[in-house]
């Protein structure tokens, strides 16, 4: 045994069990029933326990006690569910770790999204942009806005901003976007800030000329794949073509120039992807993607005008569980493989960090995450706020690029909005146990229920949330498998 | 008088003691019923309230289920009671998190002890 000496600081365990007559603090946590049998305990910076049922009861009515219950009396000081002392000792380390939890909010607006055209020569009948022919050479955006669009994004405070081209279908104003790429870098260079350039693109049109052109300015690219040809090609229609042909083809031909990690894809699911969990699952992987991104339709824009892309949050939930399913099957395989949406909500549960996903956010992403340049000169809060507009929907319309900067960032509009952008004070969320991992979607809640504050109790957003991260939970809590797997996906390793 | 909780003309009608239950619980509570049914908060009597849920219309509840939701209000009223005990407990060290969280330092204080000697082996003490 090791001599206590008289100058060492730390003290015997005895010493320190001493300290406390077994009363204890509560600090700040959340709970809810997984359930019949286990209920979940989630504190303020995200870290959760799994306990059984009516441990709550018990911890709230200090029924527990260093003695008789020392390993989860142990449990609850470690992570931050009860202290000894009023004041925790390590407050400091708690309030580093909310911080980085929200350290999103620290640089501002990094996305900017330029509509660079409303034209497109698909005709997609869930489109969430109102779409106009290609011939219609007014649905461009302006050089002036481009440039005024430019002035606007490097004011923001963030170090790194991203300049996402957009459409309609971007590449047909493909000038307008060397125009834009060329003058950002220029000024990027000036002033020291990191530039990144996506263009969103069907990839129809690409050709090799373009190809090397992003490839020398580091653009990446962005693309939509459906599923397999039959899902891809009915939802995503383009006359007398095979979009799925055309996509297939430019995804190769990207990867060949730019470099396999420099081509993304995404999907949306339609009522037909819902019977097709498996084979879109499958296409992903065949086409040598890491992962695939399992979206549900947003309710806007064109998107909820027909009834083929109607469905409810049940129908897309069950879709995603079986999809997970088969892509859990070949990670058992050996194979890493993710589900992005899955790896977002993962990282808020398993790790001390937090994404920049702006759509699951608190305070929500919009203006704190992202802006959006339209064609016409118009700034909208985030892509879904134009898609509003488009249907004379003008609720998030910031203001237009005459604007000045504060007025659009920091204007009434946004002063409006951001009464209700923070979970934390919204009726059903401020108490939410999965609170942490969520986020706030007033553009979401306007277009659904026509109040941004949203009512909780019949919000999609809210039930495919809650059902989501409930459900990745009980996977990793049921297979210490899952669970490797899951943390392999956020140390993408 | 003994308030018992039932269901009553296809009315769930449940009793909450004044004393053991916030106002702020119940109304949290409640938030959730919304969406199915017509809620409502009285007293019953100085101590206890009344809380009444009538389903919707349009909700599709049969009369075999309200057995089942009127067990599932009792045990929310005492979820969200439980809720209401830690916000009210825990707001000031909630509150202090966050300033800190967000501050430039400034309510930053120096960590106890030595430093550079933090576990106490310098011999030279």
């Amino acid at each position: 045994m090791i001599e206590s000496k008289a100058n060492r600081k730390f003290k015997e365990a005895a010493f320190y069990n001493s300290q406390n007559d077994g009363g204890y603090f509560l600090l700040p946590f959340k709970f809810h029933r997984l359930n019949g049998e286990k209920e979940i305990l989630v504190n303020e910076v995200g870290d959760y326990l799994i306990l059984p049922t009516g441990t709550t009861a018990t911890i709230v009515n200090r029924q527990i006690s260093k003695e008789n219950n020392s390993e989860l009396y142990g449990d609850l000081i470690a992570n931050f569910f009860i202290s000894e002392e009023a004041i925790h000792p390590l407050i400091d380390v708690l309030a580093t770790r909310y911080r980085t939890k929200k350290h999103f909010l620290n640089y501002f607006t990094g996305l900017h999204i330029f509509v660079i055209s409303l034209r497109c020569e698909h005709t997609c009948f869930y489109c969430q942009v109102s779409r106009v022919t290609e011939n219609r050479d007014q649905y461009d955006m302006s050089i002036q806005n481009i440039d005024r669009g430019i002035e606007i994004m490097f004011k923001s405070p963030n170090p790194h901003v991203t300049m996402e081209f957009q459409g309609g279908e971007a590449l047909l104003a493909f000038d307008n976007i060397k125009y834009a790429v060329e003058k950002s870098e220029k000024i990027a260079g000036e002033i020291g800030k990191q530039i990144t350039f996506v263009i969103c693109t069907n990839l129809a049109l690409v050709n090799e000329e373009i190809l090397y052109y992003c490839k020398e300015h580091k653009i990446l690219i962005s693309t939509s794949l459906d599923g397999p040809q039959s899902i891809h090609d009915s939802n995503r229609h383009k006359p007398h073509a095979s979009s799925y042909a055309l996509a297939i083809k430019g995804i190769k031909l990207s990867r060949e120039i730019l470099g396999e990690d420099q081509v993304s894809a995404l999907m949306t699911t339609t009522t037909l992807s819902l019977e097709h969990p498996i084979e879109i699952v499958d296409e992903y992987y065949n086409m040598g993607f890491p992962g695939i991104f399992l979206r549900n339709i947003s309710p806007y824009g064109f998107a909820l005008r027909t009834e083929k892309s109607k469905y409810s949050t049940d129908k897309f939930i069950e879709f995603y569980k079986k999809a997970l399913g088969r892509i859990l099957e070949y990670n058992f395989q050996g194979h890493y493989f993710t589900e992005d949406l899955a790896r977002i909500y993962l990282t808020k549960i398993l790790t001390p960090f937090n994404t920049g996903f702006v759509d699951m956010q608190s305070p929500a992403g919009l203006i704190n995450g992202v802006i959006v340049f339209n064609y016409d000169g118009g700034v909208y809060a985030t892509d879904e706020s134009r898609m509003l507009a488009e249907q004379k929907d003008f609720t998030f319309k910031l203001g237009t690029l005459n604007d000045e900067y504060k007025d659009l960032f920091f204007g009434a509009k946004a002063q409006e909005i951001a009464q209700v952008w923070s979970n934390e004070a919204l009726a059903g969320c401020s108490e939410c146990a999965f609170q942490a991992y969520c986020g706030a979607d007033p553009v979401h809640h306007h277009a659904t229920q026509g109040d941004m504050y949203g009512y909780r109790p019949t919000s999609a957003f809210c039930q495919k949330n809650m059902e989501i991260i409930r459900y990745l939970i009980e996977l990793m809590e049921s297979e210490p498998k899952i669970k490797k797997i899951f943390e392999s996906w956020i140390s993408k390793k | 008088m003994a308030h018992i909780n039932c269901i009553k003309d296809g009315e769930i009608i449940v009793f909450a003691n004044t004393l053991l239950f916030s106002k702020d619980a119940l109304f949290k509570c409640l938030y959730w019923y919304g969406d199915k049914f017509h809620t409502s908060v009285s007293f019953a009597d100085v101590d206890n309230y009344c809380v009444k849920i009538k389903p919707l219309s349009t909700a599709a509840i049969n009369s075999e289920d309200l057995e089942l939701y009127q067990q599932k209000l009792e045990r929310d009223l005492i979820d969200f009671q439980l809720r209401d005990v830690v916000t009210k407990e825990t707001q000031n060290i909630r509150d202090l998190i966050i300033a800190k969280a967000f501050s430039n330092g400034e309510f930053d204080e120096d960590p106890p002890g030595d430093v550079s000697d933090p576990v106490g082996f310098n011999p030279s003490l």
